[in-house]
């Protein structure tokens, strides 16, 4: 069952993420590809995520479609003006990828190249809309095309950063523009993300698009330290802090509190969904979904070999 | 649907004269007043009066995912986010519905040129001075 289906369907959606190398090397992809096989609905492929660059996330979609799992392609505005931004959608919508998330993009001076020329030519809500525009047969040109793409088109929200209401007058004017699913930022302060929902359900945002809940396991306690000082917009409830660092054995807390979390979003009305972010540790996305209680019936035994060591695999 | 601020024939000689005197004067006022950026496609009265292209990404429709809990912009720590001061003064203003609107892309060739002229000139559209009732459709 394709992405577009499950979310029409109202089953559970569980998405995945997949950070492209930091080279040409596609037997990254395959290997990692291997990890989401029949497990997962879909998977994100991030675009030069925290502006460093990486393989492309177009063709890396292509290279999972090959794989047999489903992309979803994040579309930033960083990097591309509207011109190469409907050139690329066009392009991918060829090589049969159906699913964008649109995204504004972290800013270049976080990444590899902090001199770099931000674009910023569009916003991910104009983004949004563009992507609309070409699904429904016309360019931002008006220019219409003889052969429209089929996007399904994501975005994604914060729940953490204040105030909440302008992160919601945000989230309505994506839902509107045309976001078909939304995937929040990882999830480590319940209460808040609860607060954020029940305010997204008075608009009636979740019967318009559906919400999958971003769900990250962390390897450690550093890691997570890490994320609560340095990755901006997030909020870390002390309590999880607290247990990496008793626990004896960090790895498998991680993965005990990646569970709890979707056992507790899974309770929550209006969350469709889950989107998993095993940043480097991919590997770990089949038994986190086993435990959880979310594996296909019918799925096959992945075939994941244990990824170790590794590209940036020692991060978090 | 109209998602894009179009292009238009270029002003004549006269008119371009006018601009550049008319971009003197605007500037006089509204750099200090509200630190302009002269984008020559004005939504102050969107964005509560305050000009959403300080934003590092000059983002026209909110907020990026990476404003702290307190308000801080992520690219320049020492700031606080410009979308958040917006949110700030719309709510003072009671101006909040405005924030719904889905901006135009933006025409870079309007860049450094006279938003007052181009309103004048129906390049780009005038400002919205009364709240709507009901909410903002785009």
């Amino acid at each position: 069952m394709s992405l577009r289906e499950k979310i029409a369907s109202g089953e559970f959606v569980v998405c995945a993420e997949l950070g492209p190398p930091q080279s040409c090397d596609d037997a990254v992809i395959r290997k990692k590809a291997g990890c989401f096989k029949g497990v997962v609905d879909a998977v994100n492929i991030t675009d030069n995520q925290t502006a460093i660059v990486r393989l492309s996330s177009i063709a890396a979609g292509r290279i999972l479609l090959e794989e047999g799992v489903e992309p979803i392609v994040q579309m930033t505005c960083r990097d591309r003006n509207r011109i190469a931004i409907q050139s690329d959608l066009l392009g991918a919508a060829a090589m049969g990828i159906e699913n964008i998330l649109c995204l504004t993009g972290d800013h270049q001076r976080f990444g590899d190249h902090p001199e770099a020329r931000g674009v910023f030519d569009l916003d991910s809500i104009q983004l949004i809309a563009a992507v609309r525009q070409m699904s429904e047969g016309s360019l931002l040109s008006g220019q219409p095309l003889k052969k429209a793409p089929n996007f399904l088109i994501g975005a994604a929200a914060n729940p953490c950063a204040e105030p909440l209401e302008m992160r919601l007058i945000r989230l309505e004017k994506k839902v509107r523009s045309g976001a078909a699913f939304i995937q929040t930022q990882p999830v480590f302060d319940l209460d808040q993300f609860s607060r954020w929902l029940e305010m997204a359900r008075r608009r009636g945002l979740h019967e318009k698009s559906a919400l999958l809940a971003g769900v990250l396991p962390v390897r450690s306690a550093k890691a997570l330290e890490y994320m609560a000082r340095e990755v901006p917009g997030m909020r870390i409830h002390p309590r999880y802090l607290e247990r990496m660092r008793a626990a004896a054995e960090p790895q498998e807390e991680g993965v005990a509190i990646a569970v709890e979390m979707i056992g507790a979003l899974r309770q929550m009305e209006g969350v469709a969904g889950i989107h998993l972010m095993p940043v480097m540790w991919e590997s770990i996305t089949p038994r986190i979904i086993q435990e959880a209680g979310l594996m296909p019936a019918h799925a096959p035994r992945p075939a994941c070999p244990p990824c170790s060591g590794g590209e940036n695999e020692a991060k978090f | 649907m109209n998602l894009v601020t179009k292009e238009k024939k270029a002003f004549s000689r006269p008119m371009r004269l006018l601009s550049a005197l008319m971009l003197l004067g605007e500037d006089l006022i509204k750099v200090p007043l509200f630190r302009c950026q002269r984008c020559g496609e004005c939504i102050l009265s969107h964005t509560g009066f305050v000009c959403s292209q300080r934003c590092p990404k000059r983002l026209r429709n909110g907020p990026c995912g990476g404003t702290g809990e307190d308000g801080h912009c992520e690219v320049y720590p020492e700031r606080m986010c410009i979308w958040y001061m917006i949110y700030r003064r719309a709510s003072f203003f009671g101006r909040l519905k405005m924030l719904y609107r889905v901006e135009k892309i933006h025409n870079w060739n309007l860049e450094k040129t006279s938003a007052w002229l181009n309103v004048f000139a129906k390049r780009i559209e005038p400002p919205k001075w009364r709240v709507p009732k009901e909410e903002v459709k785009p």
